[in-house]
């Protein structure tokens, strides 16, 4: 009796199990394959990969870094929603609320501010990579594309996002950052006046960057990034056709295949052959990939955790638009702007930025030739990696002065005096 | 157009000529749809306009010229704005940089910005940058009360005195 009333509620969980995922625990290779191109969540992946492409030292897996961190970010931010009111002077009391009143509101509150900091520095450092390894070169002209337009809502979301606490800190970044823009040629009074819902920075400006931070920008950038990795997906990852070993190696080993691939037909990205791959240099996705890919989740994860527990957001004095703190700077990352700004507002705030999202947008249009793609520093685009790495460094280097050597006045000082 | 159900030689394989009702009444749908979307799309920028701004008066009173001692400066911080009582009349100066919106301090040549370290004259005018534009000035009126008005809409050149 007992016997067939614990074999029928195994029968039924089972049957539960099997209703939510339809393969059980996939035990040998070939079913892991198979739960990599069904599952929803996996199917991002290829079943199978290129080894070059584990590599640690190719990616640095700062795109998949990146993503992460969008997703710390989507989560935390989410938690402290419940708490913020976006009205000042409530806004920054409820930022003093989540650091003395809220149970581990402190560390969510530190959490997103440094992730969202992180997430800056590695989305610049991933499209270095990027260049510096040729990897925008047919066929991913137009996936660096679509990565320059998520550098620039990265750097939206973390602009929007810096008035939120409503501190002395936000108030004058985004009064300096929003009299930039009123540099524009022709628009610049209108983009300001709409930006700021208004003539000055009041509860109308906090209400239209909360919601662009919490709402606008996120889709934007979830629907982005959903187009970035799917065509990364669909191109492959860049690299793996250079170390594929030449056809004509492989022609002996493999015989000829006479299968015909009829989806294949259909797929018009350009791809090396089937037959020229070589099979042994391919390994499956899951372990190799999937393991490696939650070993960097956890790693940030648990640093963020590190660094969120042992330094704290700032948070400065509520906003008074009578007194300007001196210095007044910008969030760090527009610090090189600020920079060039101090000596002329046009050309720092509205030309060299304009021009510099320009070039990016249009370099896989111009620097079309293949040669070099897929390695570091290859030797063929010497001329084009120096041109970029020139930009690089003294882009990085006018945002160290401001954020270091700028003090009372702009005037220069010493960060160690 | 080919279909493989109908057999070669009917009329579907006859070359069609452009029907031309249907041709303009396309052209004159898409023109329709285009304008319409251009109609959203205006309407979508104009609703962010706001009509109403939930902010302080771009003109107000800041009290009856006998608080302002003559020969003094006076700054309002929540106006950000300094009111002058000069020898020839009143007259009032943005303390609004016209760099980035800092607020300047009195100092220097006659003011001097916080934020990238713009100097200005007595007058406003820039002495150096990396502001380029003169501080702004603006109208003072008498109201029926008796006391002193700016008009923040009503920018003035450096001329402006108002005689109380
Ligand atoms: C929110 C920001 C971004 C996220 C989440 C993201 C994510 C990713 C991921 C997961 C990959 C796979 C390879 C890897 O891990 O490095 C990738 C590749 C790529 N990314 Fe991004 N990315 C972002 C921004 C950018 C930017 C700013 C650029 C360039 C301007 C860019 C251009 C590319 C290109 C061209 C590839 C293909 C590289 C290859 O095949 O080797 N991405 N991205
Ligand atoms: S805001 Fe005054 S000098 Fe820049």
């Amino acid at each position: 009796m007992s016997q067939t009333l614990w074999n029928r509620t195994l029968t039924w969980s089972g049957a539960v199990r099997r209703s939510v995922s339809r393969v059980g625990w996939p035990a040998t290779d070939k079913d892991r394959a198979a739960a990599m191109i069904s599952s929803l969540f996996l199917h991002i992946h290829p079943a199978r990969v290129s080894r070059h492409v584990l590599k640690p030292a190719y990616t640095c897996a700062l795109g998949l870094i990146a993503g992460v961190l969008f997703v710390v970010l989507s989560v935390t931010g989410l938690a402290l929603m419940l708490y913020y009111v976006p009205y000042p002077p409530e806004a920054y009391r409820s930022m003093k609320d989540l650091q003395f009143v809220v149970t581990f509101g402190i560390v969510l509150r530190n959490m997103h501010r440094w992730s969202a900091h992180a997430m800056v520095m590695v989305v610049f450092l991933h499209m270095c990579r990027v260049f510096w390894t040729g990897s925008y070169k047919p066929p991913r002209e137009f996936n660096w594309v679509v990565g320059v337009l998520l550098l620039l809502l990265t750097l939206g979301l973390s602009f929007t996002g810096y008035l939120l606490p409503w501190d002395q800190l936000a108030f004058w970044a985004i009064t300096v950052g929003t009299n930039i823009a009123a540099y524009a040629p022709v628009v610049g009074d209108q983009v300001k006046f709409l930006l700021l819902g208004g003539h000055v920075i009041g509860p109308m400006t906090l209400l239209r960057f909360y919601v662009l931070h919490c709402v606008m920008l996120p889709l934007a950038m979830l629907l982005l990034i959903s187009l970035h990795v799917w065509r990364v997906r669909k191109d492959g990852l860049s690299g793996a056709e250079v170390h594929a070993p030449a056809a004509e190696e492989v022609a002996g080993v493999f015989p000829p295949s006479t299968k015909t691939y009829g989806l294949m037909a259909l797929s018009k990205r350009p791809r090396t052959s089937v037959e020229a791959r070589d099979p042994n240099d391919d390994v499956f996705a899951w372990p190799q990939l999937l393991y490696r890919e939650l070993l960097v989740a956890l790693a940030v994860s648990v640093a963020l955790h590190v660094v969120s527990l042992v330094f704290m957001a700032p948070l400065e004095e509520m906003a008074d638009p009578t007194r300007t703190p001196n210095p007044a700077k910008a969030p760090w990352y527009f610090l090189g702007l600020q920079e060039l700004v101090h000596y002329s507002a046009l050309v720092g705030g509205v030309i060299v930025p304009t021009l510099l999202v320009l070039a990016l947008l249009v370099v896989p249009y111009f620097d079309r030739g293949k040669a070099g793609a897929g390695q570091w520093f290859a030797p063929e685009r010497r001329v084009a990696n120096a041109v970029f790495t020139t930009l690089a460094v003294i882009f990085a280097g006018l945002t160290i002065i401001g954020t270091l050597f700028r003090g009372p006045n702009w005037a220069w000082v010493w960060p160690w005096k | 157009m080919t279909n493989d159900r109908v057999p070669p030689g009917s009329v579907a394989e006859k070359p069609e000529r452009p029907d031309r009702v249907r041709r303009s009444m396309f052209v004159i749908g898409c023109i329709g749809i285009g304008a319409a979307t251009a109609g959203f799309l205006a309407a979508t920028v104009r609703f962010l306009v706001p009509n109403v701004l939930y902010e302080p008066s771009r003109r107000f009173g800041i009290g009856p010229p006998t608080v302002f001692p003559p020969g003094a400066v006076t700054f309002l911080p929540d106006r950000r704005l300094y009111v002058f009582n000069g020898a020839d009349g009143f007259y009032s100066i943005s303390s609004v940089c016209t760099h980035l919106g800092c607020n300047v301090k009195r100092g220097g040549p006659g003011f001097e910005c916080p934020c990238h370290g713009s100097q200005f004259d007595e007058n406003g005018q820039v002495v150096q940058g990396p502001a380029t534009k003169a501080l702004a000035w603006y109208a003072l009126s008498l109201s029926p009360h008796a006391q002193l008005v700016v008009d923040l809409d009503q920018p003035v050149n450096p001329e402006f005195r108002l005689r109380a």
